[in-house]
């Protein structure tokens, strides 16, 4: 089984129990106590990962970090659909790198603010929630004319892609890091939608879909 | 760069709290999504109901401030994150609090709510708005196409004045940079631009697009730009049109802007929350003769027939009591109402309470509170079951006869008599085919049942004639259903030779209207106390207000919940639940509606 | 956005509290590091004999101030402080746990916290599965009452059905919890604990708070438990805390109203009432929206 090197409150570890949740992926949670026992930069961790930073897994032997790396590798090896990382359709594959590295931005920004309010991270804040502004302000035109043009996920396809599970916890946490949502309401729809897909999971700080 | 001294005089704009402001858009509003918007200072919550109704509220919880944006919409009701307060649509009145069940919400728990008008494909509100939203005739005249709206942060005025510079091409020719523009000031926060220009050198052809351009004063130094054009361009060209005008409006935004930041920063906007009222500002009493121990969960709410919603009723706690064919239970509904329903269920099935409830068209709220706002998961206090209506199990034959959603207690009545393998017959009559309700436990019953559908009252009264016709020793009929059919079934019985005291009938309410108007004394035997009762108060009333702990159900003489037996004085019986020769007897009292016909009642209690 | 910070405390009844500054085990140099307490930044580092001393930034002399070491916190005071802290006595108890489970910083004001920390309703609707569920959603009468030897805040008798209440737990119970409130942004819970029926597990939230409507929320634990790790416990008590986080910062207004006439109490709501009051008769206003002399006249 996966284990998955984990802390609890981490968007980015996040990313990887949503995937594995979508996917029906069973996993194991390893709980590292990033908080305030700083165990990830302990020389222990270390001989897991050198850089000494989850989220890490370990699929049976094989190691990964980073991420959005996870990300690709879950999807390219879990998800039969092909869906999720469309490596058949070049297009699409393309497409879904490029908002990866959107997603680069929205955790260097809004998730960067978030560590700077929840636990006292030493980031220049304004600079990050002016970015996370700037980028969502982008993100909110963006979903806004997929809408028009019948389509509901980031990347233009039917069906959502890893894009939108590497920018989601970032966005759908950014309140923590005292970035509102309130400009952008395209963004706040799309949140809904990825909070209805089958399979969503939640963590503390994000609420799931009401029940209807 | 905008020269500041240029921009409108803050102090001769119209007051805004008294305009219509767009405050979202039609597309900002999809099924069961609750949109965070914000007006002068002032966040509301803005959610279109499954009736298309528009609510636009204050975006905070009365109980504890919490934004409303965070919870859910289910469609009929908005429900706090924080607690489950849910908060009914339209009236924005709360209707359930979670953490008190047996309780009902004050009535005057109800949030703050703002007029909402859909105009131009955009949801318009205010604080204190007069009038209507503004007319702008080019808007009607045409076919308004809703453009992108874009926040900015900028005051609305800053906003504007960059609006009157604002540059965009008629939608057949996107793609040139040669329009002339001319501006028509449509308020203080509006302002409607026509963009024309030649599509045709040859030809000489001119071509022209307006959109009008609202902008929301959100704060005092945040805004959007809610656009409109005049003519819905052809499908073709519409992702076009609107690339066109999020890029020309992108760049105002960053004018504007800019501008802004040129400026002071403006003192933010306050938007005062009222005061709640003086009474819901105190911690509510615990609620006294609390005659509802029992708290149980909707498991399943379902269509059983037309009007009529079966409930079913699992315990949250202990395990339900047992109880008698016939029982009902008082239901205390999340609106204040108490309301008495007769359990379906069959002998020794505890398991969970079987209700029917019809939709009364003069409900006063409680079916029409279970059947719209009561729901799957819900709590509802409830009382043990009580049983008014005994089911004598040593009968010969049994007839049980059912007029409408009285069948709920004879459905119960017969899955008791059937294992005993004792003789009945139930007769269940409706109006139609699609009124029969509870099909399962019918079928479970078979030949037992016979249903007579769409019968005149006349009629009825001879299929009845018929199936009373000959009383025969240790027979007995319980009759359960209207009024009207009820003293048809009591007179036809009686003419048929039924004895009084095989005739069982339990009605659904007390139709007689109650004279209370008459005052005399009560003397309770067993304590030795004398109370006086005077016009306008019921003897339960009285009981009740001297300390006495009593039970009643339907406090209006139908259940029979509330008697009390009487040792001397003679009783003005105005209730339906005794049968003749019990009243005659006078030695009980239905002490929520009958008094005495004296001066004075002896009562053992 | 942070402008707050710059508004320093006037409160005296604050001022002249022990405020929470940090765990003792993260000052472990002796080069200054500094933290925010009421508006105020503070320079802290260990002296030469390994102890913490903690003094103003802005004050060029480095004067020391007031600080105390208790339950495992650095606590200061920036006006004349009590000679003693509030008792946690369980905190001595030999076979106790004590475990310090992180401090998370939360836009809202400390007695925001404080109240919502009292607060069984919430438990099916925000700690969904953990700490309540539904249908089990009333909360029965209990009792609140003021301490006349301490004058504490307290609320007893009261009794909860939690699917997992902690993280020794593996099934669902009926809880019983003693909420206690024994400083102005400090809260106290004694629950049920399944491993020893006469005595309670002691969680503490200690705010410390940064501007009026922001805190430092340290989460403190004296635990009956000897078998899960100080990660386990950290995970669950992070978990419950984070779930709570973006209801407090949802809250509006940010500072807690003491005018009884600003939001709508239930009978859940006695203790949260008794609090308010309590902080009213404290004279404390900072963090609170005191009650103004006009509307007093209509609530007495």
């Amino acid at each position: 089984m996966i284990k998955l090197y984990d802390y609890e409150l981490s968007a980015n570890c996040y990313k990887q129990r949503l995937m594995m949740s979508l996917l029906d992926v069973p996993y194991e949670s390893v709980p590292i106590d990033f908080f305030p026992g700083l165990e990830h930069k302990t020389d222990e961790f270390k001989k897991i990962n050198p850089l000494g930073h989850i989220p890490v897994i370990n699929d049976d032997g094989y190691v990964l970090w980073d991420a959005h790396a996870i990300l690709v590798y879950l999807a390219a090896k879990y998800d039969p659909s092909g869906h999720w990382y469309p490596i058949r359709d070049p297009a699409l594959l393309g497409e879904t790198a490029s908002w990866l590295l959107f997603a680069e931005g929205t955790t260097n920004t809004a998730s960067a603010a978030r560590l700077y309010v929840n636990l006292s991270y030493d980031f220049d804040i304004e600079a990050c929630r002016a970015g996370a502004h700037r980028l969502f302000r982008m993100l909110d035109e963006h979903l806004w004319f997929r809408e028009r043009e019948g389509l509901n996920w980031v990347c233009s396809a039917s069906h959502p892609t890893i894009a939108d599970i590497a920018i989601f916890p970032d966005v759908v946490l950014s309140e923590e890091g005292g970035v509102s949502r309130l400009d952008y309401p395209a963004l706040r729809r799309w949140t809904d939608r990825v909070k209805a897909l089958p399979g969503f999971s939640i963590m503390p700080g994000i609420f799931p879909m009401g029940t209807s | 760069m905008t020269d500041p001294t240029t921009l409108t005089d803050p102090t001769t704009l119209t007051d805004p709290t008294t305009l219509w402001h767009p405050v979202a858009t039609m597309l900002d509003l999809p099924h069961r999504h609750i949109f965070h918007g914000q007006l002068l200072g002032r966040e509301v919550a803005i959610w279109r109901a499954d009736d298309e109704f528009i609510n636009v509220w204050e975006n905070r919880c009365l109980h504890r401030g919490v934004r409303l944006s965070i919870g859910t919409n289910d469609g009929t009701e908005l429900t706090c994150r924080y607690h489950g307060w849910r908060y009914s649509n339209r009236s924005a009145g709360c209707t359930y609090i979670p953490a008190h069940p047996a309780d009902a919400p004050a009535r005057t728990i109800c949030n703050r709510t703002f007029a909402a008008v859909e105009k131009y494909g955009l949801v318009w509100s205010g604080e204190d708005p007069i009038g209507k939203p503004p007319i702008v005739a080019a808007l009607d005249d045409g076919t308004p196409f809703t453009l992108r709206n874009l926040p900015v942060n900028a005051p609305s005025q800053v906003v504007l004045d960059q609006l009157r510079q604002h540059r965009f091409q008629p939608v057949a020719s996107l793609d040139a940079n040669t329009a002339r523009m001319t501006a028509t000031e449509v308020n203080d926060y509006a302002i409607a631009l026509t963009s024309t220009a030649l599509t045709s050198t040859e030809t000489d052809t001119t071509e022209s697009s307006t959109a009008v351009f609202f902008v929301q004063p959100v704060d005092s130094d945040r805004s959007i730009i809610r656009a409109v054009l005049t003519e819905v361009p052809a499908q073709v060209e519409q992702l076009g049109v609107l690339r066109h005008h999020a890029t020309a409006l992108g760049k105002l935004v960053i004018a504007a802007e800019t501008a802004a930041a040129q400026l002071p920063p403006p003192e933010p906007m306050v938007a005062t929350i009222n005061q709640v009222s003086l009474a819901l500002s105190v911690m509510p009493e615990p609620m006294l003769d609390r005659q509802a121990p029992l708290r149980v969960q909707v498991a399943r709410k379902w269509i059983t027939a037309q009007d009529i919603v079966g409930f079913e009723l699992v315990s949250v706690g202990d395990p339900l009591p047992t109880f008698q064919p016939g029982a009902h239970l008082d239901v205390h509904l999340p609106n204040g109402l108490v309301r008495q329903y007769s359990l379906t269920n069959g002998p020794g099935d505890t398991s969970s309470y079987r209700i029917g409830v019809k939709l009364e068209a003069d409900s006063t709220g409680g079916s029409q509170c279970l059947h719209n706002t009561v729901r799957e998961g819900d709590v509802l206090a409830i009382s043990e079951p009580r049983n008014n209506f005994p089911l004598r199990r040593d009968s010969l034959r049994t007839v049980l006869v059912a007029g409408g959603i009285g069948v709920t207690p004879m459905l119960a009545m017969a899955q008791a008599l059937k294992p005993m393998g004792l003789a009945f017959e139930l007769h269940y009559f409706a109006q139609a085919d699609e009124h029969l309700a509870f099909e399962e436990i019918r079928s479970e019953l078979g030949d037992a049942v016979t249903t007579h559908v769409g019968l005149s009252p006349d009629e009825t009264g001879a299929e009845l004639a018929r199936l009373l016709d000959g009383y025969g020793h240790a027979n007995q009929v319980y009759i359960c259903g209207p009024g009207p059919m009820l003293e048809t079934a009591r007179t036809i019985a009686t003419a048929a030779g039924w004895p009084d005291q095989a005739v069982h009938f339990e009605y659904f309410k007390n139709t007689t209207e109650i004279d209370n108007s008459s005052s005399f004394e009560i003397a309770l035997a067993r304590s030795a106390v004398n109370l006086h009762v005077p016009p306008g108060k019921s003897i339960l009333q009285i009981l009740r207000d001297s300390g006495i702990a009593m039970p009643s159900s339907c406090e209006q003489g139908a259940c029979g919940t509330c008697v009390v037996p009487v040792i001397e004085g003679k009783i003005d019986h105005q209730d339906v639940h005794l049968k003749q020769s019990e009243r005659d007897a006078g030695d009980q009292i239905m002490t929520c509606v009958s008094r005495a016909a004296g001066d004075r009642l002896v009562l053992d209690i | 956005m942070t402008a707050n910070v710059a508004t320093t405390c006037t409160d005296p009844v604050i001022l002249d509290q022990w405020h929470p500054l940090l765990p003792l085990d993260e000052i472990t140099t002796d080069q200054p590091n500094t933290a925010v307490l009421l508006g105020e930044q503070l320079s802290y580092r260990l002296d030469a004999n390994g102890d913490p001393v903690v003094w103003l930034t802005a004050d060029a002399d480095a004067t020391p101030l007031p600080i105390l070491v208790e339950y495992l916190y650095v606590w200061t005071c920036l006006g004349s402080p009590p000679d003693r802290l509030f008792a946690i006595p369980e905190f001595s108890e030999p076979d106790r746990r004590n475990v310090h489970a992180g401090t998370i910083g939360v836009h809202v004001s400390a007695p925001r916290a404080v109240e919502n920390f009292l607060d069984m309703g919430h438990f099916p609707f925000v700690h969904t599965d953990v700490l309540g569920a539904e249908p089990h959603t009333e909360v029965v009468e209990y009792d609140v009452h003021i301490d006349p030897d301490t004058n504490d805040v307290w609320a007893t008798e009261c009794v909860f059905y939690q699917p997992r209440a902690a993280t020794t737990s593996t099934e669902g119970q009926m809880s019983d919890y003693l909420y206690r409130v024994p400083h102005p942004f400090c809260v106290i819970l004694y629950k049920t604990t399944p491993l020893d029926k006469d005595r309670m597990d002691v969680i503490a939230l200690f705010c410390r708070p940064t501007a009026q409507d922001r805190i430092e929320a340290h989460m403190f634990l004296s635990l009956l438990d000897p078998d899960n790790t100080d990660a386990a416990i950290r995970k669950f008590q992070q978990t419950i805390f984070g779930q709570d986080k973006p209801i407090l910062e949802n809250q509006h207004p940010k500072l807690l109203p003491l005018d009884s006439r600003a939001e709508t109490p239930i009978r859940a709501d006695k203790v949260a009432i008794a609090y308010r009051r309590w902080l009213s008769d404290l004279g404390v206003t900072y963090g609170v929206i005191p009650v103004s002399p006009t509307s007093a006249s209509v609530t007495s």
